[in-house]
């Protein structure tokens, strides 16, 4: 599985979304299901996912899926 | 006075000070913090500063400004209900706003709430949270609930209680990961 797979399947267990909604501009709190309890559902998918530990500031910093690449992309993972 | 620096969930919340007054004003009569308000009215200078001078010298109310790494993004208040001191008062109810455009959208806006929270249920004597919330505001009424507040009564202005059982219960997560560092 290349990572941008991985990171889709991670947003769309993680927000309970179809695959194809994933996208970059996709935004935290945009749509019903990104919302805090489905945020950390996705912390740990993405965690799971990429065997990384986040800590509360990229957390903070990760409101949408563009973000989420730039932050894993700080932790030697390329998209 | 308020002297209170309040830490924690990667937030910082300290006093207000006259030199954030004009920015506030500007946070509170933006667009977007003013939808979410009961009043929808502008504030002025004027009624800025008298605001300041009043609640100033209020024991029973706390306004903040909440600062992320070192920049005020929004404000945060809390005020005693049925009570003239916040120390004194079983019922206590906190508000904020996120002013920053760039942290309305961010799961940092319950960074400043989980603070506020613990310290009226853990500092102060609060025995229950507050909120009063426009029904149509449905953001607000998510938010409220996912810290674990219930609709005490629902009409076109609702009102929620917190109690700190259900604080405990509905956050613990959040409150881990929000306090990693």
């Amino acid at each position: 599985m290349t990572n941008q797979e991985k990171l889709v399947k991670a947003f769309s267990e993680g927000l309970g979304i179809e695959p194809g909604m994933v996208k970059d501009e996709l935004t935290y709190n945009t749509i019903p299901q990104w919302d805090s309890t489905a945020h950390m559902m996705l912390i740990g998918a993405l965690e799971r996912e990429f065997d990384v530990m986040l800590d509360t500031d990229e957390i903070i910093d990760m409101s949408s899926v563009a973000k989420a690449k730039s932050i894993l992309t700080q932790h030697q993972i390329s998209f | 006075m308020n002297n209170l620096l309040l830490q924690g969930y990667a937030v910082t919340l300290r006093p207000i000070q006259s030199s954030d007054l004009e920015q506030l004003r500007q946070w509170r009569n933006s667009e977007p913090v003013r939808q979410q308000m009961l009043s929808q009215q502008t504030i002025s200078v004027e009624q800025q500063n008298a605001w300041f001078s009043k609640v100033q010298r209020d024991p029973a109310q706390h306004h903040w400004v909440i600062e992320y790494k070192s920049r005020p993004i929004g404000s945060a208040n809390i005020k005693a209900l049925y009570a003239s001191k916040l120390d004194e008062a079983t019922t206590i109810e906190p508000g904020l706003y996120i002013g920053d455009p760039a942290y309305r959208q961010n799961i940092i806006a319950f960074a400043p709430t989980l603070l506020i929270n613990d310290y009226c249920f853990n500092t102060l004597a609060a025995s229950q949270l507050k909120a009063v919330v426009k029904a149509s505001n449905q953001a607000a009424m998510n938010y409220n609930i996912k810290l674990g507040y219930k609709v005490h009564s629902n009409h076109d202005v609702c009102e929620l209680i917190l109690t700190k059982p259900a604080y405990e219960q509905a956050t613990a997560m959040l409150k881990q990961l929000l306090s990693r560092n």
